[in-house]
C-alpha cells in the first residue's frame, strides 16, 4: 500500500504541505462552479427554492466514500493510517443545529465564505468577521463547556458498526439515500417554486447527471458483495485526542 | 445563458469535484479537506499577538503553540490559501468577480450584514463545538461513514429549517 503518501514515507511532511495548495486549489474551483460562493444559493436550500447544495453535498460525500473504501479495498490505501474522525454525539448533534441556524441567519459556511471573499463578497467577509468571533468565544470560555465537548464519546464509530452489518452494503445504501433524497428534494421544490421557464439545457444535464449517478450505483452494488473485513481491520483503534479543560491537566 | 452555464455547473459533478479534492487529500495525506481550523488557528494566531502568554495557557489554543510551534504552519492553513485562489481564479475566469453585497430583494444592505455577522458568531461557535464544519466534519465524516458526522449534517438542516421562517426577509 503506498497510500496515504505522506504516512507511507513516500512524500515528506514539507511537501505533504505544500500538496495542500493544489488540493485546496480544486476545493475552492469546485465551490465555485457549484454555486457555494452565492449566499443566496446556500440558504434557499433551506426554503426549498434551490436544492442544489444538498445534492452538491450527497454527490460530494457519495464520491469521497467511494474513493476511500473503494481504494482500500483494491489495497492501494491504508485506511488506518486515514485519520478517522471520532464520534461526541450529544456535542456534535447540538452543534450541528446551532450551525444549521448559523447557516441560514449568515447564508454561508466557513469554506463557502472563504471561497465567496475570493470572489468580492462583503456579505462573506462580515460572515467570517462573525465566525472568527465565535471560534474566539468557544476558545477563549473553552472551560466553561469543555466537559460537554468532551461528553458522550464513541471513538471512531461508524454507519455499519451503529446498524451492525456489513461495510460494503452501508455503502451501497448510503448512495441510495444519496439518489432517493435528491430526487426527493427536487421533487419538492418543483412543487413549491415551480420553474419559471424550461431550461433549454436541462435534457443533457438530466443524462449526464443520469450517467453519473448510474455509475455510483454500479460501484455500489460491487461493494455490497465484499465482505467487510476486506475494508478495514476494527482491531485497530483510531488515534484521537480529547482536549483536556484545563491546560496542562 | 451559455455564461450562465460555464459559472455554475449542475451538482452533481460539481460535487464530484469537491469529492475528488477530498480523496485527493485522503491519499496524500490521510486526513480529509476543511476550513473552520485554519480560521480557529488564525485567530488564535492575532490573540497571540496581542497576548501571548494568556494564550500559550489557554486551555483550547495552548496546544497550537505547543514546542514552539506556528499556529498557521499547518496543512489546513495551507489548504485555505489554495481554495482561496481557486475560487479567486474560477470567478475570474467566468468573468464573476464582482464587489457587492449578496442578499434577497426585500433585504437591505445594513439587514444583510447584521444578520451574517449574527450567523457567522453562531457557526463559528458552533464548528467549535462539534469539531469542524460542513466540510472537515459533514463532508468528510460523511464518506468516513461516522456516526457523528451524519448526526451532524442531519442537525444542520434541521436547525436551518428551525430558522428558516425567521429570516426569509432576507433571502426570499
Amino acid at each position: 500500500m503506498i497510500a496515504p503518501l505522506a504516512k507511507t514515507g513516500v512524500i515528506s511532511s514539507a511537501m505533504n504541505l505544500w500538496l495542500a495548495l493544489p488540493i485546496g486549489f480544486v476545493f475552492g474551483f469546485a465551490l465555485f462552479h457549484a454555486g457555494f460562493t452565492d449566499s443566496r444559493r446556500i440558504a434557499w436550500a433551506f426554503y426549498f427554492k434551490d436544492v442544489g447544495v444538498p445534492v452538491v453535498m450527497f454527490s460530494a460525500i457519495a464520491t469521497g466514500m467511494l474513493g476511500l473504501w473503494g481504494l482500500s479495498l483494491i489495497g492501494f490505501l491504508d485506511i488506518s493510517k486515514v485519520y478517522m474522525l471520532p464520534t461526541f454525539l450529544l456535542p456534535m448533534a447540538v452543534g450541528g443545529l446551532i450551525f444549521g441556524l448559523g447557516m441560514v441567519i449568515g447564508g454561508y459556511c466557513p469554506g463557502t465564505a472563504a471561497a465567496s471573499i475570493a470572489t468580492g463578497k462583503i456579505d462573506a467577509v462580515i460572515f467570517i468577521v462573525g465566525f472568527l468571533l465565535g471560534s474566539l468565544i468557544f476558545g477563549d470560555f473553552f472551560p466553561v463547556w469543555g466537559d460537554f465537548y468532551n461528553s458522550d464519546y464513541m471513538g471512531a464509530f461508524r454507519l455499519d458498526q451503529w446498524l451492525g452489518m456489513g461495510l460494503g452494503p452501508t455503502v451501497l445504501i448510503i448512495v441510495l439515500i444519496a439518489i432517493g433524497g435528491t430526487l426527493s428534494m427536487r421533487f419538492v421544490q418543483n412543487k413549491v417554486w415551480p420553474p419559471a421557464e424550461e431550461d433549454p439545457q436541462r435534457k443533457q444535464v438530466m443524462i449526464l447527471q443520469g450517467a453519473l449517478i448510474t455509475v455510483a450505483v454500479l460501484i455500489g452494488f460491487v461493494f455490497a458483495f465484499f465482505p467487510s473485513n476486506a475494508f478495514i481491520d476494527d482491531t485497530v483503534e483510531t488515534p484521537y485526542y480529547i482536549i483536556p479543560k484545563v491546560s496542562g491537566a | 445563458m451559455k455564461m450562465k452555464f460555464a459559472s455554475r455547473w449542475p451538482p452533481v459533478p460539481a460535487g464530484i469535484l469537491i469529492g475528488i479534492s477530498m480523496l485527493l487529500a485522503f491519499v496524500v495525506a490521510g486526513r480529509g479537506i476543511g476550513a473552520s481550523g485554519a480560521m480557529t488557528r488564525f485567530v488564535a494566531w492575532v490573540q497571540h499577538g496581542l497576548f501571548p502568554a494568556a494564550t500559550e495557557q489557554s486551555a483550547y489554543f495552548g496546544r497550537y503553540f505547543a514546542d514552539g510551534a506556528h499556529p498557521l504552519n499547518d496543512y489546513v492553513v495551507f489548504l485555505l490559501v489554495g481554495l482561496l485562489v481557486g475560487s479567486f481564479v474560477a470567478a475570474w475566469m467566468s468573468g464573476e468577480l464582482r464587489i457587492e453585497v449578496l442578499r434577497g430583494p426585500r433585504s437591505s444592505i445594513a439587514y444583510r450584514l447584521a444578520l451574517a455577522l449574527t450567523g457567522g458568531v453562531l457557526a463559528g461557535f458552533a464548528a467549535r463545538l462539534a469539531r469542524g464544519c460542513t466540510s472537515g466534519q459533514g463532508l468528510v465524516g460523511g464518506a468516513e461513514l461516522s456516526v457523528g458526522a451524519w448526526v451532524f449534517l442531519m442537525c444542520i438542516f434541521a436547525g436551518g429549517w428551525m430558522g428558516a421562517w425567521f429570516v426569509r426577509k432576507q433571502w426570499i
